[in-house]
């Protein structure tokens, strides 16, 4: 059974989770040990654990959701995303290791001399990974959802367990191993599932113009699609539907007929068509109009073959010409499409290099050379990752459309499988995928968990609130914090269940675009920068994308709202997709308030030496002492 | 004529030979207006890279909106049974990012072992 091979990919990687974070248990003793790992990793395997732990849910299962979903626009993410680390590499990767910050609150209390700053960087740090890790939990419930079939919550409770408990006992250095073995099992889970398909289903260009056939997604066989009392269809086109139960539908919008109500009734009984399926007790036969339709009873429906296939009440109507051009759903939705899309753009490609889990990664190579060097590999197996994930997205709109008709398509890479013909090979990749999206949330969110229960524990409590309290006060400190972070990330997963896990994860990129990002490269390349300018640039940045993204969310929940912005078309394009402004803002406000004062030269340009003289002439002193 | 050049370096006293190997470097450190120079000639010939290498990236990447807005018939012609704006963002910006990665690391490796020779 399908099912029972994806739970054992589940619980495969579980326990080597687990087993691997275990195993290097002995070496979590104090903070030190918990927060850095061992120093001088080769750069092949920092890079495999980099990508590892960067390669998230967002990448594994959102991307090629969000292809089918939404089409070419979407395909900015994973170049957006890959784009991060070239932006990382040229700007930031060599000159931060120079400097010896580890984190970002390192670097903005050693660049500045503020241990004030610092606290504000830890703020920021825990905004920006709250809302990168509410995404991360609510691919853990859907994959269990569609794997496992537990409910939505169970699983995002289970993941924050087996995570939390891996971070609190080993840290850093115990998820070090762990993210370089889940990088392989995501770079196999994704590749050679899609080697199969494409041998099955042809290569990308053939797959192209089978699309092209048809105006909307259409049933290749007969199509199951469960409804709920309540559950809202848009059709696009008249469809042939068989129900098994006596059931009825409103027609609330149509331009063919009258509105009303159609009733699927015994009258028409027969038996089932062929032999295989398992009998089914069909009421009658209807052909529903185009437009928007609600179910009063919940049925089970069967679209018959070449019919048109309804569309979510979430999920846009998207002709197949939409969908294959730029300006589709995504960004043509908008009716500001460019903005939309160079906004977009902005916030994915800059924002990377402000993820606070991401930078910290970088300390664990031996010098900015390294560093450099790490970053590039790093950039190649991203790119050989995200090569892969639009033609899962591709294969679900021809292959699996009924998940836009369940609003599923995030689920999409782990549904795929199942339209292989039943066989072992079916059951081996549906356990491949499902391990690999399990490498993807655990992977992010460790790495997450790490940085915030550093964050809280390390920072708030060890630096702030107790700065005398002993390394065992502080090792727990930091793993009640891991403990209630996770807790905090359930809670929220529950609160974002209905975005998609690609949307989420834009707007915690869009956050650290406006925030960290100017303050990095600003702080390594401009001596004038000073404390003032760069912690209000820095805290206007963050503050101002979050007011617009909470505003979108709002207004996606609460229809006042939700009429205002639909009112202010670019107001409401500013604010879904926020970089455009609040990049440009951060960064006028450092500018401005760094060139009221006098420059401090002699401080400026010894940090400036800090970050840019080459290790070989031994000027340098790490700003974390070992 | 090497072997006179040789010669010459050698009958050099070393107690002077020292002193001049370590005066760059200490200008270096003790950030003096000749140091500062030094530093400021780094950072900028680093900058000019950096910016080189994201910029060729960034105006790649960003032509195709407005390429895609102002010509429609960009969007219909297809390579190999794949739509253009596709074929460029599936399977041409990897191979782009990664080649100016490589030729970022390189350069800057070699911008850093100029300055370290010219230092020591």
């Amino acid at each position: 059974m399908t099912i029972s091979a994806a739970v054992l990919g589940l619980l495969a990687m579980t326990i080597l989770t687990l087993a691997v974070g275990t195993a290097t248990r002995r070496f979590g003793r104090t903070t030190s040990d918990l927060l850095v790992a061992a120093r001088a990793v080769r750069p092949g395997l920092n890079a495999a654990a980099i990508s590892g732990e960067y390669l998230s849910a967002a990448s594994f299962l959102g991307v090629a959701g969000l292809v089918m979903k939404f089409g070419f626009d979407v395909l900015w993410y994973p170049v957006g995303y890959a784009a991060g680390y070239l932006m990382l590499l040229v700007f930031i990767a060599g000159p931060l290791r120079r400097f010896g910050a580890y984190t970002i609150p390192d670097f903005a209390e050693g660049r500045f001399e503020s241990p004030g700053f610092r606290r504000v960087a830890v703020a920021i740090v825990i905004l920006i990974g709250l809302f990168y890790m509410f995404p991360q939990m609510k691919a853990a419930g859907l994959t269990l959802a569609t794997s496992a079939g537990v409910p939505y919550w169970i699983g995002v409770v289970l993941i924050a367990v087996v995570v939390a408990s891996n971070v609190m006992v080993g840290g850093m250095r115990g998820i070090t191993m762990v993210q370089s073995v889940q990088f392989g099992v995501k770079i196999l889970a994704i590749s050679i599932p899609a080697f199969v398909l494409i041998a099955h289903f042809g290569l990308p260009g053939q797959l192209f113009r089978d699309a092209s056939k048809s105006r909307y997604p259409v049933a290749e066989t007969t199509t199951r699609i469960d409804v709920s009392a309540g559950t809202v269809w848009r059709l696009p086109a008249p469809a042939h539907i068989r129900v098994d139960r006596p059931a009825s539908v409103e027609v609330l919008n149509t331009s063919n007929s009258d509105p009303g109500v159609l009733a699927f009734s015994n009258e028409q009984a027969r038996p089932p068509g062929k032999s295989h399926t398992p009998p089914i007790n069909i009421v009658s036969t209807q052909v529903l109009p185009e437009g928007t339709l609600r179910w009063r009873e919940a049925a089970v429906t069967y679209i018959a073959p070449g019919s048109a296939l309804p569309f979510g009440s979430q999920t846009p109507i998207s002709s197949t010409g939409d969908w294959l051009k730029p300006f589709g759903p995504l960004a043509g939705g908008s009716r500001h499409p460019l903005l939309f899309t160079y906004s977009l753009i902005l916030a994915i490609v800059f924002g990377t290099i402000g993820l606070p889990h991401i930078l910290v990664r970088f300390y664990t190579n031996r010098d900015g050379r390294a560093a450099r060097r790490t970053a590039l590999i790093v950039l190649g197996l991203l790119g050989l990752f995200y090569v892969w994930t639009p033609l899962y997205g591709l294969l679900g709109r021809l292959k699996t459309p009924q998940l836009y008709s369940n609003d599923l398509t995030d689920t999409v890479v782990l549904v795929l499988p199942q339209v292989l013909t039943p066989g072992l090979v079916r059951e081996l990749l549906s356990a491949l995928l499902a391990a690999g999206a399990f490498a993807a949330f655990a992977s992010t969110l460790s790495g997450l968990l790490v940085s915030l229960a550093g964050a809280l524990g390390h920072d708030v409590y060890g630096n702030w609130l107790r700065p005398d309290s002993s390394p065992r006060a502080r090792a727990l400190a930091f793993r009640l914090s891991a403990l209630l972070f996770a807790g905090i990330g359930v809670l929220g997963s529950v609160v974002v269940e209905h975005f998609d896990i690609s949307v989420l994860v834009g707007w915690a990129f869009a956050i650290a675009a406006s925030s960290f990002f100017p303050l990095l490269l600003l702080g390594i390349w401009w001596p004038r920068l000073n404390l003032v300018g760069a912690a209000l640039g820095a805290t206007v940045g963050a503050v101002s994308a979050t007011i617009a993204i909470v505003t979108t969310m709002i207004g996606a929940a609460w229809l006042p709202v939700g009429q205002l912005l639909a009112g202010h078309p670019a107001l409401a394009v500013i604010l879904a997709q926020p970089a455009i402004v609040t990049v440009p803002l951060s960064f006028s406000v450092m500018v401005v308030l760094s060139r009221l004062r006098p420059p401090n030269r002699a401080v400026a340009a010894a940090k400036m030496l800090q970050l840019h003289v080459p290790e070989r002439l031994g000027l340098r002193k790490d700003y974390i002492a070992d | 004529m090497k072997d006179r050049v040789a010669m010459e370096v050698f009958s050099e006293p070393l107690d002077e030979q020292e002193p001049r190997a370590l005066k760059e470097i200490r200008e270096l450190d003790e950030l003096t207006t000749l140091g500062n120079v030094y530093l400021a000639a780094l950072m900028r010939k680093h900058l000019k890279l950096s910016v080189t290498a994201s910029l060729s990236f960034v105006f790649v990447l960003c032509m195709i909106p407005i390429v895609a807005d102002r010509v429609p018939s960009f969007s219909s012609v297809s390579v190999l049974g794949i739509p253009l704006p596709w074929a460029l963002l599936w399977f041409g910006s990897y191979p782009l990012m990664l080649g100016l990665g490589w030729y970022y690391v390189h350069t800057a490796e070699r911008i850093d072992d100029e300055f370290s020779d010219l230092m020591q």
